[in-house]
């Protein structure tokens, strides 16, 4: 027997999901923040344990194991990496804080500038120029360059990042420019931004550069601690890391552009999300995911997580990599209510863990959206409740709804409560559609896949909200970053710009950046123990209308072996404007017959299937009926009633509850609203169903 | 098109009528539906549209106005552009028969004498009725277009004496049918416009407003008119009453402010344009009063809707951002303009580079009034820039290439008390995102060859404004390129006490024997290599330096936002050590010595 394991740290808690054959075996347990890597040995003890091997047998039986880290987000949150300096084209210092221009609330004057990673005075420029072509305008200025490392020397920079302009172009200047800085500065972390981002324009590609620059360190320095220890502990094989691309890789592909790491424990969900809905025939789906702090949104469509790499804003820096697209709000379970100014208003502010709601008994004083929750007896104060950890207390929670209610001049305690949960209805929904629209999709065409702790509480009522009238909630879904982690396939993706008309296309120049890429690919693959054979891929093109600031990604060819790029015909121009058209049409719903478009990229994804824990999907009825477990006075937005209310450990495939109901499950409570039913399915995972 | 007219599109509007009552919770969840409708039009015009003007610099808004003409809810958009479209859509409104609205129709207006901004701010527009055919509410979204085919490529004529030579105006015209599009309607107005990319940009407003007027009609039947319309009026009602409540905060008073363009287009000196706010109880009025109304001007007339548009930017910026931007303002705060000044012309009156100047004069002043009474919020939301260098040129099929004005880099951020300039350009153009060297060197012959700020180049202050770039290019063919200057013998002022910004100035053909100052207009063919450059003036600095933090003065000069010569002159702040290793320090009682005899000499000059 061997084993695959997928890992997702996460603030709280670190999961594990264990893959034997189909079977997938789930683990909790709590992170450790002063060194991660030790949450991680502890977990994987515990499932040796479970399997009754020693660690050491139990990792040498590992095929893989593959990681999620947020070590990237917590860097910037904390605003605790590398200290970090600037080395660019003379004459574009400034760049950096220009942003474009970009503020991101237009109406607030008082609003704050970003912390700057790297200041004025560790912005250094040296003479030098490539112009768009590639021809050097201006030789770089070696002298000018170590007087630059000399300043930065001297003000103990950690890491340096270096970005010329038109550097993903020709990139020797960079490349020497590495050099020399590795020399002058010892000991510190140097990336270059053609390797990065090999692509325009100059803000998006230096700001990802410079971000990379400031986590560098941290994620490198803490994956090679991890893979000290599991070398240590008997793992013989490579550690596999998640990116936010949706894909995994090796721990020295990461190496090279650590950035890779940032936001994907997001994805990891996402790709959990959409493995769970093709095995139960749903490849379009609405993934929500409602923890404490925000609420998440992420479309999967046709079994797929595209992932973006245009205009990610991360922390207010631009993060250029590409993402799979995760929309956040800040709604969960621990955001304040609190009112402004006569209207109600949920979040942004969250009571987190500490002192968290005040249901949790631990000191919170405003109320939150789980305290509503708790007003409108959705949420149990019974004793044992979530898995047993902790009681919820109804104490000083009516008393904080009742000052909402007379701050507002409107209702009562159980009104405000049940105002919170109509407001959070609302900005879910509105989220959803601000996701859904700029996609051309009708929500009403997806399925909802609702997971984290509290998605499932309102999952029912904002899918009717949003015309959808199926939701899946799987058992799983408490530890869907670490499945996600790994059913998602060792991927690499990547882009080169290549600016021109497609009229006048240089297919030379396009056959020979695929070909660059697919060698890069194919060295980082066969590295990692993979058979190139295996390796199949998606030649991509990014295209746009002359004038348009953002490209369409498509596929020009998809599914192909590596290096095959046989479909490079005489027909490539005509070929590539034809797709792009209907690209445009599917996503705009209008094409510019008059005008011929422009290619600005090509990129390339290439992946190599990996197996994945078989989940079932269908539903058998059973004819077993359940029984409710007691009775409770419950508001599931119809006004006050007596709510059955059934525990999850009851119930089998094959049942079906009827609304209303709650029915409390091990970290999450799932409400059937009324007009709704559950069912258990074959696999044991719920669905609501509309009636 | 006539004064009267301006009266009758400015006069107050009341709530629409409706039985139907509504909690506060419930009208403001519908006002959030209407925000989320009016972002994704918004979003789908960037998306789709082919300009830069729009796709890069968003420099387009989506707002709702309901039946009665008033701005309903919340727009998602650029700030300049927010204020504008009920005007114009009220001119159709009041219209409607003679237009033959109806259920499907979308229509475009642009004109200056209609309730419009300059002839380039397009607003495409189209109602939307309930189930008894009740017209409830109309969709508008305005883009700023590259062209309006008038005399001069983009539509700014520095010489123009009437709007007619500055483009074609449509007071209301259908561009839709009931759903069906008016293929020759199209075509000519496609026809009337130099920028092959205009049709698409066009196609995507319509597709637009299409777009958000279907998702209105699911709002529609889904919550019934009547609730609709009482939660508009909840909504207008609502902001009404806390704009009162703000400015039932100020102190009463009269603040007076003048501010000076320097020139117009003709070169007459010192345009002057005058504020007075006056703060009684819950009530404030912003009169014009005093701002000049010399019929001979060109180029300074800003048309009356977008006054009382560049009036609003400031008052917003003043208060609490979280109060929905709707008719509500208006309802709450008298907006005086005197008929026949530069901030309500006579009728043809051009008007496209009125929406620079005198605009932002009023802005500015309307700020300078109301720093004396919200001085942690009284950032200019403007330009002072006379005018971006307009760089084009022609490609081979003789359709028209410009390198966009919206390179500018960094100007105009000035502080505010508690908080130093920042960015690149104030907070009400922060949607406006600039296009990038590698961009536009990859589609038109120029070169980029420097934007960085400039040290000293932001005004001194207790709060520091950001400095201004400068903004050096060549062009690698022969190329024309356009200019008006201002700003220099007026440059944008420093607030209670801080220093004014440094003057705008530019040069062209830098370097060679014809190097040239640009002191006032240029229309010039630059040979191939020219190098020109443009100073940017910065933002201006709040309250009096000598009052700045010196260890904050030291950061600065570190990172070379102000030099070691200007702490001294400008903060009287002594260092020692050296900037080049990175050892300045305060020396604090030769600082503390230098400072008393600084405001010692200011106090005898006083």
């Amino acid at each position: 027997m061997t084993y695959r394991v997928g890992i997702d740290i996460g603030g709280t808690f670190t999961d594990f999901a264990l893959l034997k054959g189909d079977e997938v075996i789930l683990h909790k347990n709590l992170s450790t923040p002063e060194d991660r890597s030790l949450g991680v040995m502890e977990g994987l003890g515990k499932l040796a344990e479970k399997e009754g091997l020693p660690l050491g047998q139990f990792l040498n039986r590992c095929d893989a194991i593959v990681h999620g880290t947020t070590v990237a987000d917590n860097t910037l949150i904390e605003m605790n990496g590398a200290l970090t300096g600037l080395i660019t084209t003379e004459g574009f210092r400034d760049e950096i804080e220009y942003r474009r221009g970009f503020k991101e609330d237009i109406w607030d004057v008082r609003l704050a500038p970003p912390r700057q990673i790297t200041p004025r005075r560790r912005r250094l420029t040296v003479p030098e120029r490539v112009l768009h072509d590639g021809t050097v305008h201006v030789e770089l200025d070696e002298d000018a360059l170590r007087e630059a490392c000399r300043k930065l020397r001297l003000q103990n920079v950690e890491a340096v990042a270096i970005s010329f302009l038109f550097s993903f172009v020709n990139p020797e200047h960079e490349r020497r420019a590495k050099e020399i800085v590795r020399q002058e500065i010892q000991n510190a972390y140097v990336c270059a931004s053609h390797e990065v981002l090999p692509r325009a324009p100059e803000y998006d590609r230096t700001s990802t550069t410079i971000v990379n620059a400031y986590v560098g360190p941290r994620v490198t320095g803490y994956l090679e601690k991890l893979v000290q220890r599991l070398v240590e502990g008997g793992y013989a094989n490579q550690l596999m890391v998640m990116q936010a691309s949706g894909g995994v890789m090796t721990k020295e592909y990461i190496d090279g552009a650590p950035i890779r790491v940032l936001a994907s424990g997001p994805a990891g969900g996402v790709i959990g999300s959409a493995h769970c809905g093709a095995a139960k025939g749903c490849p379009n789906l609405l993934c929500v995911d409602m923890g404490g702090t925000s609420y998440d949104m992420s479309l999967v469509v046709d079994g797929q997580a595209p992932a973006e790499a245009g205009w990610n804003m991360h922390h207010r820096y631009l993060v250029g990599v590409p993402m799979v697209k995760v929309e956040t709000l800040g709604a969960g379970g621990g955001s304040i209510v609190h009112v402004n100014a006569g209207a109600l208003e949920v979040g942004p502010r969250s009571a987190g863990s500490e002192p968290g709601p005040i249901c949790y008994g631990r000191g919170g004083k405003e109320p939150t959206v789980t305290d509503a929750l708790v007003m409108l007896g959705i949420l149990s104060t019974d004793e044992g409740f979530a898995g047993g950890s902790f009681t919820l207390s109804r104490q000083g929670v009516a008393e904080a709804f009742q000052r909402l209610a007379d701050e507002m001049g409107h209702g009562d305690a159980e009104q405000a409560a049940f105002d919170t949960w109509r407001v959070v209805n609302a900005n879910m929904s509105q989220g959803v559609r601000r996701t859904t629209a700029g996609k051309g999709i009708d929500p009403k065409d997806l399925v909802m896949l609702a997971y984290g702790g509290n998605g499932p509480a309102f999952a029912a009522i904002q899918a009717e909200d949003l015309g959808i009238s199926r939701v899946l909630v799987p058992k799983a879904s408490p530890t869907f970053s670490a499945l996600g982690t790994l059913v998602a396939d060792p991927t690499i993706d990547e882009e080169r710009s290549y600016i021109a008309s497609a009229a006048a296309l240089d297919a030379g120049r396009i056959r020979e950046l695929w070909t660059q890429l697919s060698e890069r690919a194919r060295r980082y693959f066969t590295d990692a123990g993979f058979d190139a054979q295996a390796i199949r891929v998606n030649y991509q093109l990014n295209m746009r209308y002359p004038g348009q600031n953002f490209s369409l990604s498509f596929p020009f060819e998809a599914g192909v072996p590596l290096g095959d790029l046989s479909f490079i015909a005489e027909d490539f121009g005509p070929r590539a404007i034809a797709l792009f058209n209907e690209r445009h049409m599917a996503e705009y719903g209008h094409i510019r017959e008059h005008e011929i478009p422009e290619i600005s990229g090509v990129r390339l994804v290439a992946h190599v299937e990996t197996p994945g824990p078989r989940a079932a999907g269908g539903f058998t009825p059973s004819g077993a009926v359940p029984t409710a477990d007691r009775h409770r006075r419950a508001n599931l937005g119809e006004g006050f009633g007596e709510v059955p209310v059934y525990l999850g450990g009851d119930l089998t495939p094959g049942m079906e509850v009827a609304s209303p109901a709650i029915i409390e499950e091990t970290f999450t409570t799932i409400v059937v609203y009324p007009r709704w039913k559950a069912q258990v399915d074959d696999a044991g995972d719920y669905q609501l169903l509309r009636s | 098109m006539s004064y009267e007219l301006n009266r009758k599109l400015a006069a107050a509007r009341g709530p629409l009528p409706t039985t139907a009552s509504i909690d506060p919770v419930t009208a403001d969840i519908i006002r959030g539906a209407f925000e989320t409708v009016c972002f994704e039009s918004a979003t789908y015009l960037g998306r789709a549209a082919s300009s830069p003007i729009i796709n890069q610099s968003n420099e387009r808004n989506a707002a709702i106005v309901d039946a009665h003409g008033r701005l309903a809810m919340g727009a998602v958009g650029t700030p300049h552009l927010t204020f504008v479209n009920q005007m114009e859509t009220r001119w159709g409104l009041m219209n409607q028969d003679r237009y033959d609205w109806g259920p499907g129709d979308v229509f475009l207006a642009n004109d200056p004498d209609h309730g419009g901004g300059h002839l380039p701010d397009y607003c495409v527009y189209g109602p939307v009725y309930d189930e008894a055919g009740e017209l409830i509410c109309i969709q508008t979204l305005q883009a700023h277009q590259g062209d309006t085919g008038g005399k001069d490529p983009g539509g700014f004529s520095l010489d123009a004496t009437d709007v007619f030579t500055e483009g074609v105006i449509y007071p209301c015209l259908k561009l839709v049918h009931r759903g069906e599009l008016r293929r020759d309607v199209f075509d000519t107005v496609v026809r009337n416009n130099r920028f092959a990319t205009f049709a698409g940009d066009i196609a995507a407003m319509i597709g637009g407003v299409q777009y958000a007027v279907r998702m209105l009609d699911e709002l529609i039947a889904r919550w019934g008119s009547g609730v609709i319309k009482a939660a508009i009026n909840q909504s207008i009602e609502h902001t009404e009453k806390r704009v009162r409540e703000e400015v039932a905060r100020w102190p009463d008073g009269s603040y007076e402010a003048t501010v000076f363009i320097d020139h117009d287009t003709a070169g007459t000196k010192d345009v002057k344009v005058h504020v007075t706010c006056t703060i009684a109880g819950d009530q404030l009025t912003v009169d014009l009063t005093g701002t000049d109304d010399r019929p001979e001007l060109v180029g300074v007339w800003n048309t009356f809707a977008n006054t009382r548009s560049y009036v609003m930017c400031q008052v917003v910026a003043a208060m609490d951002p979280t109060i929905v931007k709707n008719e509500g303002y208006f309802n709450a705060i008298e907006i005086v303009v005197p008929e026949g000044c530069i901030a309500q012309p006579p009728p043809n009156k051009p008007a496209a580079l009125g929406s620079f100047h005198p605009a932002c004069e009023i802005t500015e002043a309307v700020c300078i009034a109301l720093s004396n009474v919200a001085p942690e919020r009284s950032q200019p939301q403007l330009y002072k820039i006379g005018m971006p260098n307009m760089v084009v040129g022609f490609d081979d099929n003789g359709m028209m290439w410009m390198d966009q004005g919206v390179d500018c880099r960094s100007m105009d951020v000035s502080a505010v008390e508690g908080l130093d300039g920042w960015g690149s350009c104030p907070s009400a153009l922060g949607s406006l995102i600039l296009s990038e060297a590698e961009d536009a060197e990859s589609r038109f012959p120029i070169l980029n060859i420097s934007r960085e700020m400039t040290t000293d180049g932001g005004g001194a202050g207790q709060w520091r404004g950001a400095p201004g770039s400068l903004n050096v290019k060549q062009v690698l063919k022969p190329t024309s390129a356009m200019a008006w200057m201002v700003s220099a013998e007026h440059p944008l002022r420093g607030m209670c006490g801080g220093d004014d910004a440094i003057p705008y100035t530019n040069h062209f053909e830098v370097g060679s024997d014809n190097e040239r100052k640009i002191a006032h207009t240029a229309q010039d063919l630059l040979p191939q290599g020219a190098v020109i450059a443009y100073q940017h003036g910065g933002g201006g600095g709040f309250g009096l330096p000598l009052l700045r933090d010196p260890e904050a003065v030291k950061e600065d000069v570190l990172d070379e936002y102000v030099s070691v010569a200007a702490a001294r002159a400008k903060y009287g702040v002594v260092l020692t050590g050296s900037l080049d290793d990175y050892t300045l320090g305060v020396d604090h009682a030769a600082t503390e010595a230098l400072r008393a005899e600084m405001s010692g000499l200011a106090e005898a000059a006083e």
